[in-house]
């Protein structure tokens, strides 16, 4: 492959396409938490754990990567129920594939912060909070991400 | 080991005064954390020592205290930017020992996400490559249009950039609905942007001005320092992984393998730019050929309930067996090189028979193109420095592993 010479024409050009975006920019930015994107189908976010639906099998504790996942059990009780720990989960989504039963699911939400470390740990019970996007609850606009010719990406309202 | 480095090279000028040290890092330079101890005779570089090992997490040794599967997510995080590749070998390495083969659909699905984290890659070196220059346009556009691939791979996988896709036996997500027009249209965005990249930057005589013809790595230099990867290309050596035709189907694709005969700074960048085009036209064909079918090996479906089996289907998404969560390794050894954005990786993997691998080997590319950080250098002045170092596309946390 042999390479162009440049000169003063790549100079212009140059600088022709940098006044081109000036006028006309390509921005992709989204204003969060006015504006929020709504994930895709398929997002692995925050896990749901459906109480009634687990059989107690314990293999997404097995299968987590991070040891995120921990098998909890009450005393007297026969069942042990999977708990999970934030500060651990990395979202890799073994646990919710391998789940028999389909107790785990993922939801659409991962803009989620903590104000300390002990709130991250979610034992059985709070494991089966509904998850609510915080900018979605706070009214943010909500947003889709489409495909363009032209800009890349571009976000519509939905 | 890195402290050795550093007495050495302190106690070599003591009373010199004719050379100036210089260190650059560790504290993240650019790419990443990691040292480069430069000295200098008035502005002309006299050697250069990469100091490495500054983000070293002990990848090999974590991947042998795991079950085999659950070393996907872990060796992913040595490069973030390129998670499919980077993982492609070990996946290979470990269907070897269990004897088993993905379904052709999912080879497909595995080449599609490959190309989309090549050219994602490719933008990042390049925006990097951009702001060494202090060309911060550049640095914007790439890592704005690299969105454009990392959405199109969350789509696919679920997952921005630790996708996870590939397990033994096949894919995790198959195609979902409408994926073809959307990557279709992101090729078509990416062709028409390339045009301005040229405009703005790789024809823009102020960025020739101080790539071209600086860092020059002859071929038989290439060859003798065992470089992989673009770098390696850029000197006029025609080896790319993908020819070898051990994952994925591009055997049965037609693509060319770019190379470059310069081999300086400038050929290391312009082949990204081509890398780019051809990682384009695999998606399409992709796309185009890509056959119906299951997504997972027959051999690990089938031991899924019939109900899970049915509802993977309707969804695309597959379920696990459960024997995923205890796969035992038979004994043995096994080795698979993929390509990844920046350059061939290796892996060795030996089981003893449970289900821990006993020794997971890893070369990454970085590792094996580090060594010119100690070669291109010396001779130029200080200020071909940046650009060397941005034409290499290097990446710490991939070299220490």
């Amino acid at each position: 492959m042999s390479r162009r010479k440049t000169g003063l024409k790549e100079h212009l050009e140059a600088i022709a396409t940098g006044i081109k975006y000036l006028v006309k920019p390509n921005r992709i930015t989204v204003y969060y938490p006015e504006e929020t994107i709504v994930l895709s189908e398929r997002y692995r976010g925050m896990i749901h754990y459906d109480w009634n639906k687990c059989i107690s099998c314990s293999l997404c504790a097995m299968i987590c990567p991070a040891d995120a996942m921990k098998m909890y059990r009450k005393k007297g009780e026969k069942k042990a129920r999977p708990g999970i720990n934030y500060q651990r989960c990395i979202f890799c989504g073994y646990c919710v594939d391998i789940c028999p039963t389909n107790a785990l699911s993922f939801t659409r939400v991962h803009d989620v912060a903590y104000e300390d470390r002990e709130e991250m740990l979610y034992p059985p019970e709070r494991f089966t909070q509904e998850w609510v996007s915080p900018a979605e609850k706070e009214g943010a606009k909500k947003l889709k991400v489409v495909f363009d010719e032209e800009r890349g990406l571009v976000h519509e309202p939905e | 080991m890195s402290s050795s480095v550093v007495t050495r090279r302190l106690l070599a000028k003591e009373g010199d005064e004719s050379v100036y040290e210089v260190f650059i890092g560790p504290q993240h330079p650019a790419s990443g954390h990691m040292r480069f101890i430069v000295r200098l005779q008035g502005d002309v570089i006299v050697s250069v020592d990469p100091d490495i090992g500054w983000v070293h997490r002990t990848m090999e040794k974590l991947a042998e205290t795991k079950e085999s599967i659950k070393a996907i997510p872990l060796l992913e995080r040595m490069t973030i930017i390129d998670s499919q590749n980077v993982t492609i070998g070990y996946v290979r390495a470990l269907e070897k020992l269990l004897g088993v083969e993905p379904p052709p659909r999912a080879k497909y699905l595995r080449t599609l996400l490959s190309e989309i984290n090549r050219i994602a890659s490719h933008l990042y070196g390049m925006g990097l490559a951009g702001i060494f220059v202090n060309h911060s346009t550049m640095f914007m556009w790439c890592f704005g249009d690299r969105e454009v691939w990392i959405q199109l791979a969350e789509d696919l996988t679920g997952a921005r950039l630790t996708h996870s896709y590939s397990v033994p036996g096949g894919v995790r997500r198959d195609l979902p609905q409408g994926f073809k027009e959307k990557a279709l249209k992101a090729i078509r965005y990416m062709e028409k942007r390339l045009e301005d990249y040229y405009r703005i930057f790789f024809n823009n005589p102020q960025v020739r001005a101080r790539y071209e013809g600086v860092g020059v790595l002859k071929k038989s230099d290439a060859k003798r320092l065992g470089i992989v990867g673009p770098n390696l290309r850029a000197s006029g050596v025609k080896y790319d992984a993908r020819l070898l035709g051990d994952y994925g189907v591009y055997d049965e694709l037609d693509f060319e393998v770019p190379t470059m005969e310069e081999g300086d700074a400038m050929a290391r960048l312009l082949l990204r730019g081509e890398e780019i085009k051809q990682s384009m036209n695999i998606i399409r064909q992709v796309l185009d050929k890509i056959p119906d079918g299951p997504i997972m090996a027959e051999k690990y479906m089938r031991l899924v309930p019939p109900k899970l089996r049915e509802q993977a289907l309707k969804e695309g998404r597959i379920k696990f067996p459960g024997i995923f969560a205890n796969l035992k390794l038979p004994k043995g050894e096994a080795v698979a090189r993929a390509e990844m954005g920046h350059g061939e990786i290796f892996y060795h993997v030996i089981s003893d028979g449970t289900k821990k691998p006993y020794r997971v080997r890893v070369v990454t590319p970085a590792f094996r193109n580090v060594i010119l950080f100690r070669f291109l250098p010396p001779g130029h002045r200080f200020m071909d420095f940046p650009p060397i170092y941005g034409s290499l596309d290097y990446f710490p946390p991939e070299a220490d592993r």
